[in-house]
């Protein structure tokens, strides 16, 4: 898959973007399989262990338990629990400095 | 491509002119503004303005008759805003708004300023007649003005979103923010809002903050939007935010935390007061006090006129569901985060972030169109909005006390 930018320049096409250097979480672009290659445009590339919908996380390195999970240089919550490279980074294994998110707010 | 490095400098700026003002400042435009200062005359000053409608005249105007400092101080700058050149105030004659006030204040401004009244001006048909004769007559001169070169040093930027979907806090907000970088870096002057929305980024804007004193004004205006909104009985996460992705509250604000970049905070700002100096700062955008006169911004305009009140000169505002708005006398740039809306709206959008999400471009190289549609746009380029006569503004009342001591440290 390819794409155009406006300059004309063609590039593979990423699935997946970190937003700061520092952050130890991508967010997927479009949904990603597990088993499937996760993938920046700047080189970044890991397998995906969990299914990884689009606009979810993943993790980028290991997240033991109590570490910030970091997004765009901020932390945006806590690891209730060690998490692996590839994982699915999300209310099931994360919680909030404000607010309680452990429930299952899914429709 | 032939050069890699080349998309890493600034956008060429060279083009870029401004109308001198005898405050000091330079504007982008050189609009005719009539303002209305009561809903009794909003018609009137309409029928004076349609018939210029493509020749930069701006309509605006307070609909309360009832009497507000804040509606003067935000009528008064944008009567003396940098981009407007000429200003015709219409009255209807028994309305509580400070009108010879504001007409003073416009004339020591060294602008050309004409009071209709109508109730001694031949009401609705002879004011009418007398505004658009007025309006004419200032045209040719606002044309002929000369302008001086002006660098991004000279501007100052609002960035806002409205209508957001699951992907603007992953494309076109932190693009936003590396645009906001970029112009800091600069030399100009930027700013963010919507401290309702900033719930969970207190301690990131704190340790963000020039001054500890600022850092705990920040934090202050954080919890007081918390507390007047959890008043008014507003809630903030839940199901449809995480199924988008968002696991925390504190993520969900980042996603509109991230218009404001990386730069340090150099001081937190009410509706009409101006930056003292470049760099980034923070509007409080909620009522000062006890809940008053209801939700503080009724939507996204209002708050973009605050922001222009303060200054910009133009604003960058961000959507996913595909926001219109545009806003009188200041020009706004609409960005788009996904690809879907953009190719729905293209006519409304003048950047694309979905390219982000479709993997073909990075955040940085969305930022840095964004800082070409602003040198653009300050080198006389019309926006989208700007072209299809978008002139949004909304003034309601609101209370605020006057900032803190602590709120603009040097």
């Amino acid at each position: 898959m390819a794409g155009t930018v406006n300059d004309g320049q063609v590039r593979s096409a990423a699935n997946l973007v970190v937003l700061a250097g520092a952050d130890n979480v991508g967010i997927a672009l479009t949904d990603i399989a597990a088993g499937d290659t996760a993938r920046t445009l700047d080189g970044v590339a890991l397998i995906a262990q969990d299914a990884i919908p689009q606009g979810h996380k993943i993790a980028l390195r290991p997240i033991y338990q109590g570490a910030d999970v970091m997004r765009f240089g901020m932390p945006v919550g806590l690891a209730r629990a060690d998490i692996a490279v590839g994982r699915l980074v999300h209310v099931h294994n994360v919680a909030s400095r404000y607010l309680d998110n452990n429930e299952d707010h899914y429709e | 491509m032939s050069d890699p490095t080349a998309s890493l400098a600034l956008p060429d700026a060279a083009a870029m002119r401004g109308f001198p003002r005898a405050d000091g400042r330079r504007g982008i435009r050189n609009y005719v503004l009539v303002a209305y200062l009561v809903e009794c005359a909003h018609h009137v000053a309409r029928m004076m303005a349609a018939p210029f409608q493509d020749e930069g005249v701006q309509l605006i105007g307070f609909p309360g008759c009832y009497p507000s400092d804040y509606a003067q101080r935000v009528m008064e700058a944008f009567a003396t805003h940098p981009n407007v050149g000429a200003v015709l105030l219409v009255s209807l004659g028994c309305e509580e708004f400070q009108r010879s006030r504001l007409r003073d204040a416009v004339a020591a401004s060294g602008r050309p300023v004409e009071l209709i009244t109508i109730q001694s001006a031949g009401g609705t048909a002879g004011s009418v007649a007398k505004g658009r004769a007025w309006i004419a007559a200032q045209l040719p001169a606002l044309a002929a003005m000369e302008t001086v070169p002006i660098t991004l040093s000279d501007l100052v930027i609002g960035t806002k979103c409205g209508g957001s979907d699951g992907l603007s806090g992953v494309t076109i907000n932190p693009a936003v923010g590396h645009a906001s970088d970029l112009l800091v870096d600069a030399g100009a002057t930027v700013m963010f809002e919507e401290t309702c929305e900033l719930i969970g980024c207190e301690e990131h804007m704190a340790a963000r903050a020039v001054t500890p004193e600022l850092a705990q004004a920040l934090r202050g205006a954080v919890l007081k939007a918390d507390t007047y909104y959890t008043a008014l009985g507003h809630g903030s996460f839940g199901g449809g935010n995480i199924k988008y992705g968002l696991s925390t509250l504190e993520e969900k604000s980042l996603g509109a935390y991230a218009k404001s970049g990386s730069r340090p905070i150099r001081g937190l700002i009410k509706p009409g007061v101006q930056p003292p100096g470049p760099g980034l700062y923070l509007m409080d955008t909620v009522n000062d006090g006890p809940v008053r006169f209801g939700i503080p911004n009724i939507n996204d305009t209002q708050t973009i006129t605050e922001m222009v009140a303060s200054g910009c000169h133009l604003i960058l505002f961000t959507t996913g569901a595909g926001s219109v708005v545009g806003q009188a006398v200041a020009p706004v740039i609409k960005g788009v985060s996904n690809s879907r809306v953009y190719r729905r709206m293209e006519g409304d959008m003048d950047v694309n972030a979905g390219t982000i999400a479709d993997g073909v471009e990075s955040v940085a190289d969305v930022g840095r169109r964004l800082v070409a549609a602003i040198t653009d746009a300050a080198s006389g380029r019309l926006t989208k909005s700007e072209a299809l006569g978008h002139q949004e503004f909304v003034l309601a009342y609101k209370t605020y006390e006057p900032l803190g001591p602590s709120c603009l440290p040097g």
